[in-house]
Parts: structure tokens; sequence; C-alpha cells
């Protein structure tokens, strides 16, 4: 167990996630006193997402993402479980830094969203420019901050100038010192009434969105640019794209087939509340989903590795990916029905 | 996944340590939450990436040596940075920062204007000025 003691004299015990933004919200809800797990925050949050932004682009390579945008599994689980909360952002880096200070005085533990670059914490190969990494600053120490990062077993040290930079970075998603805190949690929230709002809500992104680029039809986008890739780009070029969304997938946010198995963590929670057989079948099909998204990162990285020398090609990762793509389409439309019948 | 699926490779100058959380089925068919030592598939891309971030620094630092750009060139590769960006974060305009990756015009440049370059970049006005004659990281 990792407790640390806060500002206020309450402990804080730092749990080990999966996910940054779902870590810290389920430990901001926690310190309040609503004992929620992560997996539960981040279906209720709707966090799992697919898209992919072909024209936003980091170090020249385009974004994909496994996850809804940073910022909403707070925004939305807050909402869903009646918790009165805060967000701010701010111009003036001082008065940004000044206001995180006097919160953490009063006893307050704040979630903040940072450059994962200027975190000198990490490891040098996980540093790059990455406007989207949350974490929550516990109280002030000599020099620094005592930081809770989910991502992390332990809570670390975090230099002044360090959180400073992380806050208010520049680039594609700029944080603009965004923190955020609960102001008031009900004790005893309807969690059951939220997962439904969060797993309808899920259903609509994956399935009802108008632009080709997100959700289940981002999944077949992908897969076809892929699939083009080698003759558009040349075989070298495409293998770097290829690279690129692997390393999207599973390091960034812990990527694309984690977010899968966290979602199958949250159906089987959910399963356990509403007594639904149903909703934990889907849970296992969740897991079956993740596993195919594992096994696109494995062929994928024989590719690369390979350069083309073995049976696997870009066609089977097209194949891969359209199976994912149905599979997902198949499960949320199952949802959909499933969560209709839902009795509060 | 289930727990003893979960990659347990080493990949020690990668990972230096951190375990990543993953959520894998217990033998009753839970989820629980296991960290992981790492994954050689993460490690091969994440291994792609950085190798191709070292080459462009070390290439832009010879290009500086030979007098081809501006340090400012180098730094802004060190810190995965690019014109527009780097240019917010100094506060001076985009096309200015651009033409600041020039030599000849870098070394006309204020002190005022290093200044915030440097403020920027996280280091000394004294290092903005030039470039390390080795490759060296970060």
């Amino acid at each position: 167990m990792n407790i640390e003691i806060t500002a206020s004299g309450k402990p804080f015990v730092h749990n080990h996630s999966a996910h940054c933004e779902s870590g810290v919200t389920s430990a901001l809800f926690r310190d309040q006193g609503l004992d929620i797990s992560e997996a539960l925050v981040f279906g209720i949050g709707s966090g799992i997402f697919f898209g992919h932004l072909f024209f936003v682009k980091m170090v020249g390579l385009p974004i994909t993402t496994f996850r809804s945008q940073p910022g909403a599994v707070f925004r939305k689980a807050g909402k869903r479980l009646g918790v009165k909360f805060v967000t701010k952002r701010f111009r003036n880096p001082q008065k940004g830094m000044a206001e995180l200070r006097q919160l953490l005085k009063q006893g307050q533990i704040v979630g903040l969203t940072t450059n994962i670059y200027w975190l000198s914490y990490f490891p040098n190969r996980f540093r790059f420019q990455f406007n989207g990494h949350n974490l929550i600053a516990l109280r002030e120490i000599e020099g620094g901050f005592r930081v809770s990062d989910p991502v992390l077993e332990h809570p670390v040290d975090c230099l002044a100038e360090d959180l400073e930079r992380a806050r208010f970075s520049h680039g594609p998603l700029e944080p603009h010192g965004l923190m955020y805190y609960p102001s008031f949690v009900p004790q005893n929230p309807d969690i059951k009434k939220a997962c439904i709002k969060g797993m309808k809500d899920t259903c609509n992104m994956m399935l009802r969105t108008h632009i080709p680029i997100f959700g289940v039809r981002g999944i077949r986008f992908l897969a076809k640019r892929i699939k083009n890739s080698p003759q558009k780009l040349g075989f070298h070029e495409a293998c770097r794209h290829l690279g690129n969304i692997v390393r999207m997938q599973e390091e960034i946010g812990t990527g694309g087939a984690g977010f899968r198995f966290m979602y199958a963590a949250f159906l089987q929670e959910a399963g356990e509340l509403f007594q639904s057989d149903e909703l934990k079948q889907l849970s296992q099909e969740m897991t079956a989903i993740g596993d195919i998204w594992r096994e696109f990162a494995v062929v994928s990285a024989r590719i690369i590795k390979q350069r083309g020398k073995t049976e696997d090609t870009f066609d089977k990762v097209y194949d891969i990916l359209m199976e994912c793509a149905a599979r997902e389409e198949a499960l949320f439309r199952k949802l959909n029905e499933v969560v209709r019948k839902l009795k509060v | 996944m289930k727990v003893n699926e979960v990659p347990q490779d080493d990949v020690p100058d990668y990972s230096e340590g951190i375990k990543k959380g993953n959520y894998a089925l217990d033998d009753q068919g839970k989820y629980v939450m296991v960290p992981s030592k790492g994954w050689d598939v993460d490690e091969l891309t994440n291994r792609l990436a950085f190798n191709e971030y070292k080459a462009k620094v070390e290439e832009t630092r010879k290009a500086v040596l030979e007098g081809k750009k501006s340090p400012l060139a180098y730094y802004m590769e060190l810190r995965q940075m690019i014109p527009k960006f780097l240019g917010k974060t100094a506060g001076i305009a985009t096309f200015r920062v651009k033409r600041h990756l020039r030599p000849e015009i870098f070394a006309k440049l204020k002190e005022s204007v290093l200044d915030s370059y440097a403020k920027a970049l996280e280091i000394t006005k004294e290092e903005l000025k030039t470039v390390p004659h080795n490759s060296q990281e970060r």
C-alpha cells in the first residue's frame, strides 16, 4: 500500500492504474469518500473510443486515439455521478501555480493536465511532447510538489519548474494549466443510473458518429489506410506509420488493447452491479476483442522487424483490423440493446 | 488476457524499472490489476521512434557544426519542438523563429531574444550559442 499524507492531514492511498485520467478521477473521488474503482469511472465517463486523426500531426505522424479526448472522463463521470467540480484554465503561468499552491495549502488535492515531456521523473524514452497526461498534486514540498502519478506504482516528487513547464506547455491540445478537483461528492450516488448513461453514450460515440474517422467507422478507415500505405508512402515510411499506431496503442496512455481490457473490467463490474449475465458475456467478448488488438500489435511489430520477409503483410493487418471493427460493432450494438433493458 | 499472459519481458534500458498497470483475468475469471515489467512490442515501437528522434538531433547537430543551421535548430530538435510551438513558448512569431534557424541571422540576435529562447528551451544563454561537440542525450 502507498499511503501519503496530504496537507490537510488526511491519508491518501495511491493506487496503480492502467490509465492516467480514469486513475486520477477515481482517486479524486475516493479522497472525498466515494469509493469507486478505476474501471467504473472509465465506463461511466465513456472513456473508450476510437479515432484516427490523420490531419493532426505529432512529430510528423498522424494521431490515432483509442480513448476520448483528455478531460472528458473526469467531466462526464463527475456529471453523471452528481459530483460538483471545478475546472480552471489559466493564461498566466504564475497565477496558475499560485492558485495551485493556495489550494494545496487548504488541503485540497488537485488533478492537473500536463505535458509528459517536461516531467523528468519519467525515463528518457517515455518522454515526448504529449499534452494529455494527468496526475494529482498532493502537497507542496521543498522545491517542488509531491505528486501521485497513477501510471506509476508509487507517488513521486516533481520539481516546481518541471511542473510549471508541463502545465503551460504549447503544442497540440494545449493544457493551459488545466486543473480540476471535486468540490462536492455525494456519498451515495446512483451508480447504476450513471453506468447506463455512460454505456449509452459510448454506444452512440462508437456507432452513430457521422464523421467517418471516429468510432467503428474510424477503425475501418484506418484499416484501409494501412492497406494502401505501402503503395502510397513506400515500405519504409509505411512501417514508420504502422509503428506509430502501435506505439499510440500500447505505450501512450496504456493503449488500445489496454483500454479494451479496462472496458471489459467495467462491463464485468457493471454486470455484477445489475446482476446481468448479458453484461458479463459482453465483458468476455470485449476481452476477446482486446486480445485481437494485441495480436494486431504483435503482427505489426513483426512486419516492422523483419522488413517484409515473412508472410505477415499489410493485408494481414488490414484483415485483423477489419475483424476488430466488425466485432466491436457487434458488441456495441448488443450493448445498446442490453442497456435499454437494464433496470435502475 | 489472463494474468499469466501479461507480458513480463526484460527491457531495462527502456522502462527503467517502471511497471505498467494491466487489466487481466485471474483464475476465477475476475479482472485484476497486474503490473507488467515491459513488452518487447512496446519496446520495439518506442525504439523506432526514439532512434528516429536521436538521428534527427544528431543530423541537426552536424549541420550546425558545418554552419548550415543555427544552434537554435539543434535545441529545437532536442526538445522535440517545431517552429510553431517553439515560437508560442518563447513568445516569438513563427516566421521569425524560422528565420532564426539560419546561422547568419541567429548570430545577430539581440540578447533579449536569446533570453526568451533560452527560457523556452530550458537551457542557459551560453549553451544556446553553441552545440555540444559530441553527441549527447537530452
